[in-house]
């Protein structure tokens, strides 16, 4: 094994786990706060593929630069669904029935308003980086990629900085630890589900405009990468942002690394992500996140 | 109590109105007992959308040239040709009820469809439960006519020979000089029977010329899979001079994006059955230059009845055919009329005696000549084609009916 075989693929393992971080990152500040799992979070991010791939079409305008205006725009629609129908939902401490075949089937509608307009045909968005890539020898870094990853994890630094700064992202912090006391100290719920809401839509969308640019999309795209999501917060710690970085870290290792190891295919790879997630609930419940927190308090 | 039709029609308009719809009846009627129904299960939706698309465009345009010219030839009797149309949406479980559909509840003559190999082998379960032909003009596996049913027929030759036929081009291309003997093979290919296929077709030829190439990697992926760049690493990995992949048309726009992505190069890539596709030009651009695939008929073929179908084509649909789809389809009805007219009669046992022995002289596939072997699949040569610079395809393969040099080793 060469220097090569060691570093493709942890070059490959860390570009991606930027991208896994992006497209999970809203789908945990949801959860976190109002204990809702997003099924529409892949709706979402082919509305945001879309979106990208429309401006892209008509305006000649980099993806880079509609991931951008994708977050205030898929902010509001957030904002918008969240009080048509998200606010209708009893609260909970735990997910709920109601609350995921809600989610449920929001996707499907969006799925079937997306084929009525786009129809089924696969679409992407080939601008004049796409195909190359920066060479460093006999390494070659996708210049597509290296673009995204740096988006996702500047995307996850801001998210991270607002979290620990604003007011907001202290009274989504404190709900997220204790709703009934947020309340009590004054904050308000219904008003921070709200803006999280939004909040996690607008990154959903940001996600699906970075994947847009790596592949292909359709009315169904966004499936894998809901399946990943979920591997990704259950293995960072459901309500925790910085698990979300450590599980998306996680999965895109073990994801990569795992094909290299003689006689595994790569077409085992699906099996291996959610063999993952299974371990994790059976082993680590809390997920990572959780055991470094129980460690630090412990010692 | 007195009906609305009492009250408010007049008795006059009321025996008009009887007289009108008996009329009407017996003239649909008159029109059923002369037309055949063909069901035709195709995905014009979902992954596969557009090829079907395209063969469903191939036998829409045999049909009308047929309806055209007065029809099917029954014994002297003149039987107009309808279709029947199934969009599957690329699902298997919806292929498999439509075509159940087709041949019993509406009662199809026919079925033409089964794009692709996966759909087909789903769809192929039918035909014999309603002893209703069915040919396939989009799945080639031969897994699919191994089964010993008997009212199954394809259009395709056995993927098998795309292998073999990739194989023996790469082959000659080393007689010639154009590359080193020797050189280390990676393949990458779908985890259907068409992959398996493919990889047979390649290691046989492979172990018959000792010498003139090595397999060092070959693995399978999934169908529809969004991400190949694990796969690409491994590729990478075992250092390989030619990569050999057999994937369906959005699998190979996606693998060659991230191929090219991953800064990769091979002197020689191919897709298999995929490579001079639109779609693929139009997401990649320039990236799909010298990619050469192994294909069941190019619109380069020297025969007359290819120039007219491509000037029928460019007519019906106005633009011209992409790769080999339409017209696998538009032989397979072509076929299934010659046999109607053989059988001399609707029967649906008969019509299948009938394309056990009939022949399309004329047909547009390499050789000339389409019928189908003891298995119910045709047997015919494949042609290769490259995609070469300035948004060309050329023939390459067989020498004796290349319109262009291969250009190998890729610049």
């Amino acid at each position: 094994m060469t220097l090569q075989d060691l570093l493709d693929p942890l070059i490959a393992a860390l570009l991606l786990a930027g991208v896994y971080a992006a497209m999970s990152a809203g789908m945990t500040i949801v959860y976190g706060v109002m204990k809702i799992v997003n099924l529409a979070h892949a709706g979402v991010m082919m509305l945001g593929a879309y979106f990208a791939y429309e401006l892209f079409e008509r305006f000649h305008l980099d993806p880079l630069i509609s991931a951008v205006l994708a977050l205030p725009v898929f902010f509001a629609f957030g904002m918008a669904v969240h009080w048509l129908l998200v606010r209708w939902l009893p609260r909970s401490d735990q997910p709920t029935l109601a609350s995921l075949l809600l989610m449920f089937g929001f996707w499907l509608v969006l799925q079937n308003v997306a084929s009525l307009i786009w129809k089924n045909e696969d679409r992407s968005i080939n601008t004049s980086y796409t195909l190359e890539s920066w060479r460093f020898g006999d390494i070659a870094i996708s210049k597509v990629r290296l673009a995204v990853f740096i988006a996702a994890v500047l995307s996850i630094v801001i998210l991270q900085i607002g979290l620990r700064r604003s007011w907001f992202g202290k009274s989504i912090r404190a709900v997220i630890q204790n709703p009934y006391a947020a309340q009590i100290v004054g904050v308000d719920y219904d008003r921070t589900a709200r803006l999280t809401f939004g909040l996690g839509t607008a990154f959903s969308g940001f996600a699906g405009v970075l994947l847009s640019m790596l592949y292909s999309f359709s009315p169904d795209f966004g499936r894998p990468f809901l399946l990943r999501s979920f591997v990704i917060i259950v293995l960072g710690g459901l309500e925790s942002f910085s698990g979300v970085a450590l599980g998306a870290v996680v999965l895109a290792m073990v994801e990569t690394w795992s094909i290299q190891i003689p006689g595994v295919e790569a077409s085992y790879q699906p099996a291996i992500s959610y063999g993952l997630l299974v371990v994790v609930l059976l082993v680590l419940p809390k997920g990572i996140a959780g055991l470094l927190e129980r460690r630090w308090r412990t010692g | 109590m007195r009906s609305l039709l009492h009250v408010w029609i007049p008795r006059w308009m009321r025996f008009n109105l009887t007289l009108a719809a008996c009329l009407c009846g017996a003239a649909l009627y008159a029109a059923a007992q002369n037309t055949i129904s063909i069901g035709v299960v195709l995905p014009t939706s979902g992954r596969e959308g557009k090829p079907g698309q395209y063969q469903k465009e191939g036998i829409e345009l045999a049909i009308k040239k047929i309806n055209d010219a007065g029809g099917v030839n029954v014994k002297g009797k003149k039987y107009q040709l309808k279709e029947v149309f199934y969009d599957d949406g690329s699902d298997s479980a919806k292929s498999v009820a439509l075509t159940e559909r087709a041949m019993s509840s509406d009662k199809v003559t026919a079925v033409i469809g089964g794009y692709s190999t996966a759909l087909g082998e789903a769809e192929a379960v039918m035909p014999d439960r309603y002893q209703t032909p069915w040919i396939t003009c989009g799945a080639g596996a031969t897994s699919i006519f191994a089964h010993g049913y008997q009212y199954v027929f394809g259009t395709l030759s056995p993927v098998s020979v795309i292998g073999s036929t990739t194989a023996e081009f790469l082959g000659g291309l080393v007689d010639q000089g154009k590359l080193k003997k020797g050189l280390k093979i990676a393949m990458a290919v779908e985890n259907t029977d068409h992959g398996i296929d493919y990889v047979n077709g390649i290691q046989q030829w492979i172990g018959k010329h000792p010498g003139y190439f090595t397999v060092v990697f070959n693995e399978k992926f999934e169908l529809g899979s969004t991400d190949f760049s694990g796969l690409l690493q491994k590729v990478k990995s075992s250092r390989a001079d030619i990569f050999l992949s057999d994937a369906h048309l959005q699998d190979y726009i996606v693998m060659h994006r991230q191929y090219l992505q991953s800064g990769m190069h091979h002197q020689m890539i191919s897709y298999g059955a995929r490579g001079p596709e639109a779609d693929a030009r139009k997401a990649l651009g320039d990236g799909v230059n010298y990619i050469f695939s192994g294909i069941w008929w190019s619109s380069k073929l020297p025969y007359p009845q290819v120039k007219q179908f491509l000037a029928d084509y460019k007519q019906f649909t106005g633009r011209d055919p992409d790769s080999w789809y339409a017209a696998t389809a538009y032989d397979a009805l072509r076929i299934l009329a010659a046999a109607i007219t053989q059988a001399g009669t609707t029967d649906k046992t008969k019509i299948r005696d009938a394309l056990r022995k009939v022949s399309l002289t004329d047909s547009l596939l390499p050789g000339g000549v389409l019928k189908f072997e003891s298995n119910g699949q045709a047997g015919y040569p494949f042609v290769i084609v490259q995609n070469q610079p300035g948004g060309k395809v050329e023939l390459v393969y067989p020498k004796s009916a290349a319109t262009a040099a291969p250009i190998a080793p890729v610049p």
